[in-house]
């Protein structure tokens, strides 16, 4: 019988903390850069002009259709060679994980958009207002507010995504965890507590997107059924 | 610039790639019927109401929806050996965790396509005198599976994607044997563009089967009913 050993995780808390961290500033940091990206890749899919909708479509559907891990092979180990610079675990996994997140965040962008009624253009156009003013002053905050629950889930798919960094020796949660093991000889303990963290911290954000679904379809925004 | 791309070492190891090829299409068919047939029996699970039945699946799905299938997969290979008498194989501890993070996805496909059909199905069979068994297999299930096809094959396009996590516990697989390919002879940008492309080219037409299927859905829904 396996006799279960948690002091040695306990005794590393602050490695699995820091970790943790490093988790949540990836996370944070492909959002930042992948929300304005994805919206401006879903512009440029819907503009009609196909100098600008080829490529964005390109784009998207290539970062949604390959798999995560060759994309971040691909910068940390290519992008290198081809332009010269020195790239960090952290770069090229803030890298890849904008431009991926992107590719989906632009598809919901796009589906927010599609679905506000075309009275709403016409009633902008009507009122005087050019295209792109409509888009902004009118489309998008009402489209915004519908994507709600789809953004919030690809922000939850992207914070489990982002696990894949550890493999290019980024410092995060998992990393964290793999170093633990191998210094402790306790990879029972140690991948069981960080599974339980990732759940935990993962449980508690969808808890609060599902309340955040529920207000919305009250208030008759929400485009999940 | 000035990088002067050169495909031929690539196509040396073709042979090797291949052989990835097919551990990755390996893989991928163990993890697709796996996930998809466990899935099934979770989802009804899910969608019984017994307590006994319906508590355990509820937690096996949010268990495995909310933590990252990388985690999974090494807490499979490094952690699980502790607790069983026999070797975890790479292959065992990738196809565990990508099969049972997929059963936990398609359960939720199957109950949601379970529940959308409508009672009077439910009450028509059991007019015709069908135990509650026999209305499942023979008339509920049969319809929902025809409207959850679109979200079925999206999965099976994410378990392929997930396939090259296996290479994290070192199963051969394409993007494993690219690692290998690229460390003997320095060539990681020819190696890793490759190797997108093989999986673009191969998952796009799937990609653009299921819009189809989506599309022909849609279509037949609003004219149907």
């Amino acid at each position: 019988m396996y006799r279960w050993d948690f002091a040695p995780v306990l005794a590393n808390a602050d490695l699995l903390l820091q970790g943790l961290v490093n988790t949540l500033a990836v996370t944070g940091t492909a959002l930042a850069f992948g929300i304005p990206l994805g919206l401006a890749l879903a512009l440029a899919r819907l503009s009609g002009r196909r100098l600008l909708a080829w490529p964005a479509g390109f784009v998207i559907e290539f970062f949604r259709t390959t798999p995560p891990l060759v994309q971040l092979f691909w910068f940390f180990f290519a992008l290198p060679v081809l332009i010269r610079v020195e790239m960090t675990p952290f770069m090229a996994s803030a890298l890849t994980f904008s431009i991926q997140s992107s590719a989906f965040f632009a598809e919901v962008f796009r589906g927010g958009i599609v679905s506000v009624e075309r009275g709403q253009w016409e009633a902008s156009r009507a009122l005087g207002m050019t295209p792109s003013q409509s888009m902004r002053r009118i489309i998008l905050p009402q489209a915004v507010k519908r994507m709600i629950p789809a953004f919030m889930e690809r922000a939850i798919e992207l914070m489990k995504t982002t696990t894949l960094v550890a493999i290019v020796s980024y410092a995060d949660l998992l990393y964290q965890a793999n170093e633990i093991a191998q210094k402790t000889f306790r990879p029972l303990e140690v991948f069981t507590v960080v599974a339980g963290i990732y759940f935990v911290v993962i449980l508690m954000i969808s808890l609060l997107a599902r309340r955040l679904e529920r207000r919305l379809a009250v208030s008759g925004e929400s485009t999940v059924h | 610039m000035g990088y002067q791309w050169n495909f031929a070492p690539v196509f040396e190891h073709a042979d090797a790639l291949l052989y990835g090829a097919v551990g990755t299409l390996r893989i991928f068919a163990i993890c697709l019927v796996l996930g998809l047939s466990f899935g099934l029996v979770v989802g009804l699970m899910r969608y019984s109401r017994r307590r006994l039945l319906n508590w355990p699946a509820t937690a096996f799905v949010e268990f495995f929806r909310n933590t990252p299938v990388l985690v999974q997969i090494l807490w499979f290979y490094f952690a699980l050996p502790m607790l069983v008498p026999f070797e975890i194989s790479p292959l065992m501890a990738a196809a565990l965790g990508i099969s049972l993070n997929s059963a936990a996805f398609s359960a939720e496909i199957f109950r949601g396509g379970i529940q959308s059909i409508e009672p009077g199905q439910w009450e028509a069979s059991r007019a015709l005198g069908m135990t509650g068994l026999q209305a499942m297999r023979r008339i509920i299930l049969p319809q929902a599976i025809r409207r959850m096809l679109p979200a079925l094959t999206n999965r099976a396009i994410e378990i392929f994607k997930m396939s090259t996590l296996a290479s994290a516990v070192a199963y051969v697989e394409l993007l494993q044997q690219g690692k290998l390919i690229a460390s003997l002879n320095f060539n990681p940008i020819e190696v890793y563009t490759v190797i997108a492309l093989a999986f673009f080219l191969f998952l796009y037409p799937l990609v653009r089967a299921t819009y189809a299927l989506e599309r022909q859905m849609a279509r037949s829904d609003s004219g149907g009913d």
